[in-house]
């Protein structure tokens, strides 16, 4: 082997051409993410001490259960003299030894997590897939972790409805088709379209608008965006749609477009004529400095 | 410590000066370019949280291949990694002495084929090498010269070919 070899062997192993740029949006995106500081991170690591510790619990339950369970058999057994079962020779192995098993037994958590498709007349009751679920008065509402904001009426309504979307869990057994709910996160209406959101009918398809601003028109209307030019006119929705977004702040979506800054939004109209109107900017934001 | 400004122009530069470098060192350890790319993916990830700051720009390259290397020492440690059973890298697009020449260096013990991708891709000398793998520099040259007698039994070559120290 020659050493020139190998090294134009590696140099032709074909990568990604994108590979740079791919990166390089991730990392942009990461950047924005984490603008600054990482200042989120000792809040997250104390949401995981809090999710570990209900799983010890959870664990810890389930052993408690199963020496329960163990001991309540165990002590039939005994008492059960009379069972043609309990002879010499179909002894069965002590039930004890099961408590020697890994919690697998133990109670869980079970997500509900779907659309009502059927309430109850008392209004308490309410079927999501196979499962009916029931709000009592021991059910709590919403996140109890201390990062969580309260739930808004809209995210959290006290009212179940067919067709409203609702998560949340339960700890009881699922088989039963019957449970309490243990905690409801959300119970809020299906988003309703409006025209925007509506799929656009004649076979027209969205093409996304994504990049930095490299020349702008005279009257600011205009923008570049690699070979595209991007007008953005009256009909131009601003911002993210839905019940759940939030209202943009001035830094990701200004209103005038700067050479420099990062946009991303979408149109529907034809990309090869070079020339299209934003159905939707998302985002208009000044590079990091 | 960077501003956003210096941090994103170093990640830029860093992108353009060593990906391929960190792809090539990754494939050589993981013998796949998808997995070999999403490694050198999560370096510069790991490149942006840290923000380390470098001497020079051989430094900040070896900063990059040593953490490309245990990045792919973790991936090939994963379960999903070891379970799965990929098709082997397509390289019958290279020259056929090409082709054999990369395929005998990939046949090899990790431990080998690092130095041996290090010295002969990247240039680097036992010193260097020993520096990005934290070994000896004895032990690099063991296993550099264990490599390239391993290789000469598979294809032959490398005869007399001093290596750097």
């Amino acid at each position: 082997m020659k050493k020139s070899v190998y090294k134009s062997a590696m140099s032709k192993v074909k990568t990604s051409e994108d590979f740079e740029a791919k990166t390089y949006q991730k990392l942009l995106v990461e950047m924005a993410k984490n603008a600054g500081t990482y200042k989120n991170k000792s809040r997250e690591r104390f949401h995981m001490e809090k999710a570990k510790k209900r799983k010890v619990m959870i664990g810890w339950t389930g052993v408690a259960a199963c020496a329960v369970l163990a001991v309540s058999i165990f002590a039939l057994n005994g008492n059960d003299s009379t069972s043609p079962t309990n002879t010499a020779a179909n002894v069965t192995p002590p039930p004890a030894a099961t408590s020697t098993k890994p919690p697998i037994q133990g109670k869980v958590a079970v997500n509900i997590d779907g659309t009502i498709s059927e309430v109850s007349a008392d209004g308490k009751s309410f079927k999501v897939g196979d499962l009916w679920v029931t709000v009592t008065d021991e059910t709590k509402w919403g996140s109890n972790e201390p990062t969580a904001t309260t739930p808004s009426e809209d995210l959290l309504s006290k009212e179940f409805k067919v067709g409203n979307l609702v998560s949340g869990f339960t700890s009881q057994d699922v088989s039963a088709g019957k449970v309490n709910a243990t905690v409801i996160y959300n119970n809020m209406a299906p988003q309703k379209d409006n025209g925007a959101t509506a799929p656009t009918k004649g076979g027209k398809m969205a093409a996304n608008i994504n990049g930095e601003i490299t020349e702008v028109s005279a009257d600011g209307k205009s923008f570049k965006v690699g070979d595209l030019w991007v007008t953005v006119s009256d009909d131009t929705q601003l911002g993210i749609g839905g019940p759940n977004a939030a209202a943009p702040s001035e830094d990701l979506l200004q209103k005038e477009y700067k050479v420099g800054n990062f946009v991303s939004g979408f149109t529907t109209d034809d990309l090869s004529t070079g020339k299209v109107h934003a159905a939707r900017i998302y985002n208009n934001m000044a590079p990091q400095k | 410590m960077y501003d956003s400004y210096e941090l994103n122009e170093s990640v830029r530069r860093a992108l353009d000066k060593y990906s391929q470098s960190m792809i090539k060192v990754a494939f050589a350890y993981l013998k796949n370019t998808a997995d070999a790319e999403e490694v050198a993916q999560d370096v510069f990830l790991a490149y942006l949280q840290k923000r380390p700051v470098f001497q020079s720009s051989e430094h900040e390259k070896a900063w990059l291949i040593r953490t490309t290397i245990n990045k792919s020492k973790n991936m090939l440690k994963t379960g999903w990694f070891r379970s799965r059973n990929p098709v082997p890298e397509d390289l019958s697009y290279l020259p056929r002495e090409e082709s054999e020449v990369l395929q005998a260096v990939l046949s090899l013990d990790k431990k080998y084929r690092i130095p041996i991708h290090l010295h002969y891709y990247e240039g680097y000398s036992i010193q260097e090498i020993a520096v990005i793998l934290q070994a000896k520099p004895a032990t690099v040259g063991t296993w550099l010269a264990r490599g390239r007698q391993l290789l000469k039994e598979k294809i032959g070559g490398l005869d007399n070919e001093e290596i750097s120290v």
